[in-house]
């Protein structure tokens, strides 16, 4: 039976993994046009990101265009589906109700 | 780790609105910026078609077409990619091809019908943009979808009901239609 995961149920973070999960696998998303789509700040984005890349839930790409800096984030494999399995967790015990 | 039905509930609906947000948002990210710059080369190119004659028009309409085609690449630019990975880049590769190829289609079609003047001809060229905002709208957001038909019923409108005040009409509500259509997206997505 699939788990609740602790670290994805944080209200912003499920935000952001349901983001990144819409995404086509291997596409990365821009980090301010994450954050704008979000409604956070740049700092509680960034914190969010780091706990979520820690638990290897998301790969960061920090990167050049043009001459901009820019950085990437993309949902993992393992992101996906312990997404995955979150989402079937809570629908199970939308079930039981 | 436990949680209530209720607060299941309200994760599972979080997640559902970000999912449809974000597609949503994909699909129309930019776009108003490139709704602004094509309604204002409307309405200006239109209008001096309407209210003005000679050789004036043309050079009208090729300087905002030249402005207007600078203004996007400048600012696509410097928007940068705001998704990239494999594919991402081929739909924007697919959309290109079939812009390219569409463009191509118009120009054979025209030559082939030759129109009699220049409100068939613009009726030719508005047709098969909206064919081609139809199709990009039904395979990327179903959402973007629908702007395209009443443009096109309102050239239909302007073409057959009103072809006195057809170039006007083009300028004030497809040109200005998209203008505002542009800052309602602007607001509400």
């Amino acid at each position: 039976m699939a788990e609740l995961n602790e670290t994805i149920h944080q209200p912003v973070r499920l935000r952001i993994m349901a983001v990144l999960v819409a995404l086509e696998a291997a596409d990365e998303v821009d980090f301010t046009y994450l954050r704008d789509l979000l409604d956070v700040t740049d700092g509680n984005l960034g914190a969010h990101l780091r706990k979520l890349e820690e638990a290897g839930y998301i790969a960061v790409n920090k990167t050049f265009v043009g001459r901009k800096p820019r950085t990437f984030v993309g949902a993992t494999a393992e992101g996906r589906k312990v997404f995955r399995e979150h989402v079937a967790a809570l629908e199970s015990i939308l079930k039981r109700k | 780790m436990n949680i209530s039905p209720d607060e299941a509930e309200e994760a599972l609906a979080t997640i559902q609105r970000m999912t449809q947000k974000t597609r949503h948002s994909f699909a129309s990210s930019g776009a108003y910026i490139f709704l602004i710059i094509t309604g204002v080369v409307w309405l200006v190119g239109f209008l001096a078609t309407q209210f003005l004659s000679g050789a004036i028009v043309a050079y009208i309409w090729i300087g905002m077409s030249l402005l207007g085609s600078a203004l996007s690449i400048l600012l696509g630019t410097r928007m940068g990619p705001r998704v990239r990975g494999p594919s991402a880049s081929a739909s924007a590769k697919r959309a290109g091809i079939f812009w390219l190829l569409l463009i191509i289609y118009g120009i054979a079609a025209i030559a082939i019908a030759r129109p009699a003047d220049g409100k068939q001809v613009t009726m030719f060229i508005i047709l098969f943009i909206m064919i081609g905002q139809l199709a990009m709208g039904l395979l990327l957001s179903f959402a973007s979808v629908w702007w395209a038909l009443p443009i096109t019923a309102l050239a239909l409108v302007g073409y057959f009901l009103l072809p006195g005040i057809f170039y006007l009409w083009m300028g004030i509500l497809g040109g200005g239609g998209m203008i505002a259509l542009a800052l309602y997206i602007r607001s509400r997505w």
